[in-house]
């Protein structure tokens, strides 16, 4: 191919700008600087497709990049829900990301996302959804039995072997249920307790709980970066980890410097609890839910062992 | 909101096929009654188990996320049978006789074409979400408890098939009306205060 | 061509057939699926090729748009909202609501006009839409009123007027579109219609109590019940102020503590509440039949909009359109409030013409963001606004004016809906009394918007408050 031809890619986001699409305006910039203005990404939020549908407009070609998240529709994309599952023990942005690629990259996730036509580039690593709630702090792990909290898959599951009531809305409900008391507690990123104005109500919020997070990957339409001639495809991919340094630095700059204070200006308690709490836990909960997780997609036809085992060892190896 | 219908029947084909169009219709109209009146039960069924019994029906969220394409989709071919949809008839409602049906053949044509289009695209969405050699079928999911989503999507593709074989039939009868210059089988204009009036019987016990 | 040109030419072609009288929701749905393809096939230079390639692609995208977009639990409050009504039809609450008002308040000039002002704010609270309680009041204090010598066009204009009263009293189907197409909190917004409702009732009220003081031969005021008989009238309406108690719970405690669930659960219950009082009232499956039946046409013609347009709606989304609009917009030199006035008053000449569901699905998606930015934008603050309120709080205001000019345009000629359907209950009345009628009523409406344009905080208390 050649480079004289002007390329434009349209890429559907969704709500507004913030510490969570960072890496997708940060590698619209570079990409622009590096081909002079002739490859541009023209970002929209929310315009041009239903964050739910995201890999449909990939898949129809109506967008050539997208962002979405694994647990918006597992069957969509069971094979990177592994990354979802709880308490497996990421501990920062970075292993989050390093995990995720190489879970990208597997075989078994390239094909799953080859059945929407997408290729997968790059994560938006999210801390731990640690739980912000209303009334009496959690002393002990016993305190969460008949909590209703607002958590979805793996952490939800994860929050009902402690007897804890997962209960489902979207998250720009969210807010609305917690003033009404149809919840009492919301499992969120810090920068979405912000957000979405959880922490207002909140008197505390679990510090070191780390039940888990979410997989939001960004994904390019496989024949539109086949279709791009070479200068332009090593522009895009060769901008990935700069886009990723920049989200990562932005986030934990950003984003986490205003959490403390965020936490201390409301007088929120930080939560904390003992070693044996937090292994009790992880016992009742992590064992059962990647015992179903991988049960349930080898079923599917998926290498779920093999997957699950990687991304574990990874962990283990303290990548 | 022009809800009220005037359609008149005679025993040509065209329109003993309306009526009998028309019963499908009526049929598919209350699946999407009973639809709402589900929703209703289903609230009471959450709110009862999360405020006495401390159990929130679980995926309370995604049942009525399941249910919404049953009362939005079903009844749209019986609304255009008895010319409910809302429009501006400031215009067409001066035309009369040959003139009046020759515009709304010519509309319910370009209607026809929509809605052919929106079959095949509402058909791929639905195809999309649905996997023959997954379990249970499923290739998406809800976001709470992962429930399939396809029997939701295949609603409109269904509802909107219905509608396409309602507009063949009133292109078959304004074509007919534009010849014959007698309309029947398709909702005629009244005028808005017969409209208004005959709405307002609907609301007489 | 540019993404932008090719959006204002299907948005001038999607008005034609508008005017042409294609059904609304399939001339935006059309409208938006050819403005798709152009937008597919421009990509690709018009090559002969590529047409298959751009049809399809936007068929696909049209074709996702009808189950993603009413797959939403925010947009299933709207059944339920039109069950609620019919429902409270048939378990007698009209007349009961109407004998109570009389009796309570008839007493003032121009007593049982403003009896009706009342008993249609009250049954606003158990209706979601105007037409159909505008239908109903006919029937019930048209000849009420007649009977004790009102001017027979004066008692038609009382009814179309009070009608529209439903659309900003919680429940309010209107209300709940706004709120999805400009993506706002469901439960502020119908929180904040109940003062402005209330604020239009009172309006109303002082008018008539005027037109009576001053106009010679106005109907009298009725007077000579009994205490008695006024406390005999509350219980059969006192199921009505269940209802209300039970909603406004669901959406905000007003007790303090917690609020009972959400606005979706609140609508829902309020509706099972009526159920089963209707139940008790002797309705059976027949008439839960004709209920269900009329409920289904109803919802079905509002989401066939709702898709309808949304298909367009995402056109422009492709063709950058709303954001081109508002950038026109925040560029005017013009003073803000000027623009604001002007954008209303376009809504009441465009409100003459359509249906006011069709009228704000249309606009809304390219005003509202041009409305946000002279505010200041999305997110901006109180402080540094330039209505002097936040930009949630601004949505809030915008959406009650909105839905206020789009009630308005109900008793507007040449289409005030609500006059149709008054003079189309009552066969000695043509539509032009009804029209005669309802013009003292212009003025009072004109009077409450101007003052929810200068002082917002009758719109915004309540919802500050949540
Ligand atoms: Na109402
Ligand atoms: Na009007």
């Amino acid at each position: 191919a050649t480079t004289a031809v002007a390329e434009e890619w349209n890429v559907s986001l969704w709500g507004s700008p913030r510490a969570f699409t960072a890496h997708v305006e940060k590698i619209a910039e570079l990409v622009d600087e590096k081909t002079g203005g002739e490859f541009t990404l023209n970002i929209s939020y929310g315009g041009l497709s239903n964050n739910r549908e995201n890999l449909d407009g990939i898949s129809i070609g109506a967008f050539e990049m997208a962002q979405f998240c694994a647990g918006y529709h597992r069957d969509k994309n069971p094979s990177i829900t592994v990354l979802e599952l709880p308490f497996l023990g990421v501990s920062s942005l970075e292993q989050e990301v390093e995990l995720s690629m190489a879970v990208y990259q597997h075989p078994a996730t390239v094909a799953d996302l080859a059945r929407w036509n997408a290729t997968l580039l790059m994560p938006s690593p999210l801390p731990q959804y640690n739980i912000a709630g209303v009334g009496d702090a959690p002393a002990a792990l016993t305190d969460f039995e008949g909590l209703s909290v607002r958590a979805t898959g793996g952490i939800g599951a994860a929050m009902e072997t402690v007897g804890a009531v997962p209960t489902s809305m979207s998250a720009s409900e969210v807010r609305q249920a917690m003033d009404s008391g149809v919840v009492k507690a919301v499992a969120f990123a810090p920068h979405a307790h912000m957000s979405f104005g959880t922490i207002e109500n909140a008197t505390w919020w679990t510090e070191n709980l780390n039940p888990g997070t979410v997989n939001c990957p960004v994904v390019v339409n496989t024949d539109a970066l086949d279709g791009l001639s070479d200068d332009h495809r090593e522009a895009l991919l060769g901008s990935v980890d700069e886009a990723l340094d920049h989200y990562i630095a932005n986030y934990n700059g950003a984003t986490m410097e205003a959490w403390g204070p965020a936490l201390e200006e409301r007088g929120i308690t930080r939560v904390s609890f003992s070693d044996d709490e937090i292994a009790a836990f992880k016992e009742a909960a992590a064992a059962p839910a990647a015992a179903a997780w991988i049960e349930q997609n080898s079923a599917a036809g998926l290498p779920a062992q093999e997957l699950y085992d990687m991304v574990t060892g990874m962990i283990a190896d303290g990548s | 909101m022009a809800t009220a219908s005037l359609v008149l029947t005679d025993d040509s084909t065209l329109s003993k096929l309306d009526r009998a169009l028309l019963r499908l219709e009526r049929a598919f109209a209350l699946i999407s009654g009973l639809a709402v009146f589900g929703l209703m039960v289903l609230a009471v069924v959450s709110v009862t188990g999360r405020n006495a019994f401390q159990n929130p029906l679980p995926g309370y969220v995604d049942w009525i996320e399941q249910a919404m394409p049953l009362i939005a989709f079903m009844g749209i071919s019986w609304v255009m049978r008895e010319g409910g949809h809302i429009r501006m008839d400031i215009v067409v409602g001066q035309l009369k006789g040959r003139a009046l049906y020759l515009t709304e053949l010519i509309t319910t044509l370009a209607v026809l074409i929509l809605m052919v289009l929106l079959v095949w695209g509402s058909w791929a969405h639905f195809q999309r979400s649905f996997d023959f050699a997954a379990p249970m079928w499923s290739r998406d999911s809800s976001m709470d408890i992962a429930l399939p989503i396809w029997p939701a999507k295949l609603m409109a593709p269904l509802a909107f098939g219905v509608l396409v074989a309602r507009l063949l039939l009133q292109v078959w009868a304004y074509g007919r009306a534009v010849v014959t210059g007698q309309a029947i089988a398709v909702p005629l204009i009244a005028d808005a205060a017969t409209q208004a009036r005959m709405e307002a019987e609907q609301l007489e016990d | 061509m540019e993404p932008i040109d090719i959006g204002l030419w299907v948005t001038g072609g999607l008005l034609v057939m508008v005017v042409l009288g294609m059904r609304v929701a399939f001339a935006a749905g059309l409208a938006g699926l050819i403005g798709l393809i152009w937008i597919f096939w421009a990509r690709k230079d018009f090559a002969m090729d590529d047409f298959g390639w751009a049809l399809t692609v936007a068929t696909k995208t049209a074709g996702q748009v009808p189950h993603s977009k009413v797959s939403s639990q925010a947009l299933s409050l709207i059944p339920t909202f039109i069950l609620i009504g019919y429902l409270a039809y048939y378990a007698g609450l009209t007349k009961a609501m109407f004998e109570a008002a009389k009796r309570w308040i008839a007493w003032v000039p121009g007593g049982l006009a403003v009896s009706t002002v009342f008993a249609t704010a009250g049954f606003a609270a158990v209706s979601g839409a105007s037409v159909a309680t505008s239908a109903v009041f006919a029937r019930i204090a048209i000849p009420e009123m007649l009977k004790i010598g009102y001017n027979k066009q004066f008692a038609a204009g009382v009814v179309a007027a009070g009608g529209t009263l439903a659309s900003l009293i919680p429940p309010s189907a209107i209300l709940v579109i706004y709120a999805i197409i400009v993506e706002q909190d469901v439960g502020k917004l119908l929180l904040a219609g109940f003062i402005p409702g209330l604020f239009s009732a009172f309006v109303y009220a002082a008018l008539i109590i005027g037109m009576a003081l001053t106009i010679k031969g106005f109907g009298p005021p009725v007077t000579g019940f009994t205490w008695r008989e006024r406390f005999a009238s509350l219980p059969p309406a006192l199921p009505i102020v269940f209802v209300v108690v039970t909603i406004i719970c669901f959406v905000y405690n007003p007790f303090g503590g917690d609020a009972w669930g959400t606005p979706t659960e609140g609508g829902a219950i309020g509706a099972f509440v009526v159920f089963l009082m209707a139940l008790y009232r002797g309705m059976r499956w027949p008439q839960l039949k004709d209920a269900l039946l009329e409920t289904a046409k109803l919802s079905v013609m509002i989401f066939t909009i709702i898709w309808g347009v949304l298909i367009y709606v995402r056109f422009l989304g492709f063709a950058e359109l709303p954001a081109a609009f508002s950038d026109w917009i925040t560029s005017l030199t013009m003073d803000p409030m000027l623009i604001l006035i002007c954008i209303l008053l376009a809504y009441a000449v465009l409100g003459m013409f359509m249906d006011a569901i069709g009228m704000l699905l249309l606009t809304l998606p390219v005003v509202y963001p041009a409305v946000m930015a002279l505010n200041g934008g999305a997110d901006v603050a109180a402080a540094d606004s330039t209505f002097g309120m936040s930009g949630p709080m601004c949505a809030i205001w915008f959406g009650i004016l909105v839905v206020k000019m789009a009630e308005f345009c109900l008793i507007t000629p040449p289409i005030g809906l609500n006059c149709f359907v008054v003079a189309g209950v009552r066969d000695d009345l043509s539509v032009q009394d009804v029209f005669k009628g309802v013009t003292p009523f212009f003025i009072a409406d004109g009077v409450t918007i101007a003052l929810l344009v200068a002082f917002p905080w009758i719109v915004l208390w309540l919802p500050s408050l949540a």
